[in-house]
């Protein structure tokens, strides 16, 4: 193929993977496909992508039509450099981002998601630099991630136990609960979702059965403590289920 | 033996195939008719593009800058330079050699041509294989993308020491051939970049520096869309499978202390993945696998996968090319077995 509509098509996809990424960060959606400490990369990201596909479309416009047949003696010329094209074939397969993208309405991770990535209830405890924060802070602020860090610290029991929590999380109808139980859950990641795990606390709530799954709610109740499937889960006697949005920012970070 | 430069006809077919399945997989999961019919249909893609799309955003920054990179050690650095840099002596060569990828930051495909240029130009076998061994993970963008990924800690300094200590020890095994030419193939290869004619080695096309940022760039656009097809295909895989596959399935091969060495072995030859990105790839697998599986990943992936291979033996003789797999695979393995050992 010739230098020149390989170079187009080469900065197209540039260009289109650019624009794609512009639009994430521009809806704040980035967030849902990766941590925002990456912001910043994100974005460097995208000035190289159009950067590269503006170089490489002025330069697939300074070559010749026609593919060249000898050494050229003008080293600005790199015709020489690419006498053999591969075929656009091999273009087509980094287009699949911007197609997946396109084609299947954009979510961050959901309820159904649990199946394959698990539940983590062995959440690594705080650090030492940050336990004040957690174990001070006041009950109705911390998030499910907190609680299960406070789970799992060794800390007595007795002190956080009855304790009033105030979380919110989508709904997750996990097969082995009994009736009048769902799980209100949140996903922490690292990096992106694909080390996400989801941590979840049992909640003891009459209605749960007509509770959809991935409804978010706000659940407040005393919590406790419970075992399930071989697990120490916590556990919130609910006084209070409402239905809420999603949050902006839709995952926990460890 | 093909050549890098185009992908055989019967691999290339599969990609397509699996790029068309995937796509097709796509398009009908978002009619309503197949959603009332396959409910968890429309949630499993759902989960696939989230995880894909993730992986990808997450490695891009990387790639590029790992193909930048790249490009720059071939449009602007001379090859004479390197040769009066490195010693001859097998060990400290070796210990060179392995080093270099910190100045010469080349991906595990670059590594490949880049190390045929300069076994050309006179670079000791010791010093070479070393270079071919390490570079794809001792250079600064692979250590920033393994250190985003798990942290400044054990992890990070495991996948350096031991990837470092393989290169060297490979390297000083090669160091009783001679010279590059017996290990090597004499036929060429065709490459993005054409090799230099002699004429042009005495005196190379004198560019400007416009010129060659120019050159750096395009090369760089080139090796962008040749190691994202890699990043995609294993994206993808991953993506598949962590939507598809409960996790229990993998519960009891992610546990086994050799057992899983193996499977993680295996993967990354099978993913295929850029050293540059294959640490956020492997992240997904974090909570299954055993640590010495993760690590074995992350050292034995850069140095043997399938695209490696099919350019070590467009390079290399094939008896070379045995041993460029065997000894890496052997050190590889028993490094992620032991470490599972110790921590267990």
């Amino acid at each position: 193929m010739a230098e020149r509509t390989y170079r187009t098509i080469q900065s197209a996809i540039l260009f289109g993977l650019g624009v794609f990424l512009i639009s994430k960060i521009a809806s704040g959606r980035l967030i849902w496909y990766i941590h925002p400490r990456f912001i910043p990369l994100t974005i460097l990201a995208v000035v190289v992508l159009l950067f590269v596909g503006w170089t490489v479309l002025k330069e697939g416009f300074k070559a010749k039509r026609a593919p060249a047949t000898e050494v050229s003696q003008n080293p600005d010329d790199l015709d020489d450099e690419h006498e053999n094209h591969p075929s656009a074939w091999r273009l087509a397969a980094v287009t699949l981002p911007l197609v997946v993208g396109v084609l299947i309405p954009a979510h961050p991770l959901t309820a159904s998601a649990i199946q394959s990535k698990g539940i983590n209830s062995t959440v690594p405890i705080a650090t030492a630099s940050s336990s004040p924060l957690t174990f001070g802070q006041s009950a109705d602020t911390r998030n499910i991630l907190e609680w299960e860090d406070l789970f799992n610290s060794g800390t007595d029991p007795t002190s956080f136990l009855g304790q009033e929590a105030n979380v919110i999380g989508f709904v997750y109808h996990d097969p082995h609960l009994k009736t009048g139980q769902f799980m209100v859950g949140r996903f922490a990641l690292v990096c992106c979702p694909a080390d996400a795990f989801a941590v979840v606390m049992v909640v003891n709530w009459p209605g749960s059965a007509s509770l959809p799954t991935n409804q978010w709610v706000k659940v407040k109740g005393p919590v406790q403590s419970t075992v399930l499937n071989g697990q120490t889960l916590s556990s919130i006697q609910a006084t209070s289920v409402e239905l809420v949005d999603p949050p902006a920012d839709t995952y926990l970070y460890p | 033996m093909q050549t890098s430069g185009h992908a055989q006809p019967r691999s290339r077919m599969w990609i397509i195939a699996i790029w068309l399945g995937v796509l097709l997989i796509i398009l009908v999961s978002q009619f309503p008719r197949i959603q009332q019919i396959l409910p968890t249909l429309g949630s499993k893609v759902s989960t696939f593009a989230t995880v894909f799309l993730g992986i990808f955003i997450e490695a891009i920054p990387f790639l590029l800058l790992g193909t930048l990179g790249s490009g720059f050690v071939e449009a602007f650095l001379d090859q004479n330079q390197i040769q009066q840099l490195i010693p001859r002596r097998a060990l400290p060569g070796a210990l060179s050699g392995s080093l270099l990828g910190l100045i010469f930051p080349v991906c595990e495909c670059g590594v490949v041509p880049l190390t045929r240029r300069l076994f050309n130009k006179g670079l000791p076998v010791a010093a070479g294989i070393a270079f071919l061994m390490a570079a794809p993970v001792l250079n600064p963008i692979v250590i920033l993308a393994t250190a985003s990924a798990f942290g400044w800690g054990w992890m990070l300094a495991g996948r350096v020491g031991l990837s470092m200590l393989i290169a060297v020890t490979t390297g000083l095994l090669f160091s009783v051939v001679k010279r590059p030419a017996e290990i090597m193939r004499m036929a060429g290869i065709k490459t993005n970049s054409r090799m230099p004619t002699s004429e042009e080695q005495i005196s190379p096309p004198r560019r400007s520096f416009r010129q060659k940022f120019n050159r750096m760039t395009v090369i760089a656009a080139d090796e962008f869309f040749e190691m994202g097809r890699f990043l995609i295909l294993g994206a993808t895989l991953a993506a598949v499978m962590q939507a598809l596959l409960p996790q229990q399935a993998l519960l009891q091969i992610g546990r086994g202390p050799v057992i899983s060495v193996l499977v993680m072995m295996a993967l990354a030859v099978v993913l295929s993945i850029c050293s540059t990105v294959d640490a956020f790839v492997v992240l997904g697998f974090v909570s299954i696998f055993s640590p010495g599986a993760i690590l074995a990943f992350l050292i034995f992936g850069p140095m043997v996968d399938i695209k490696t291979t099919l350019m070590y033996l467009s390079v290399f003789k094939k008896r070379t090319v045995v041993y460029l797999i065997l000894l890496p695979f052997l050190m590889s393995f028993l490094a992620g077995v032991l470490i599972n050992l110790v921590i267990a």
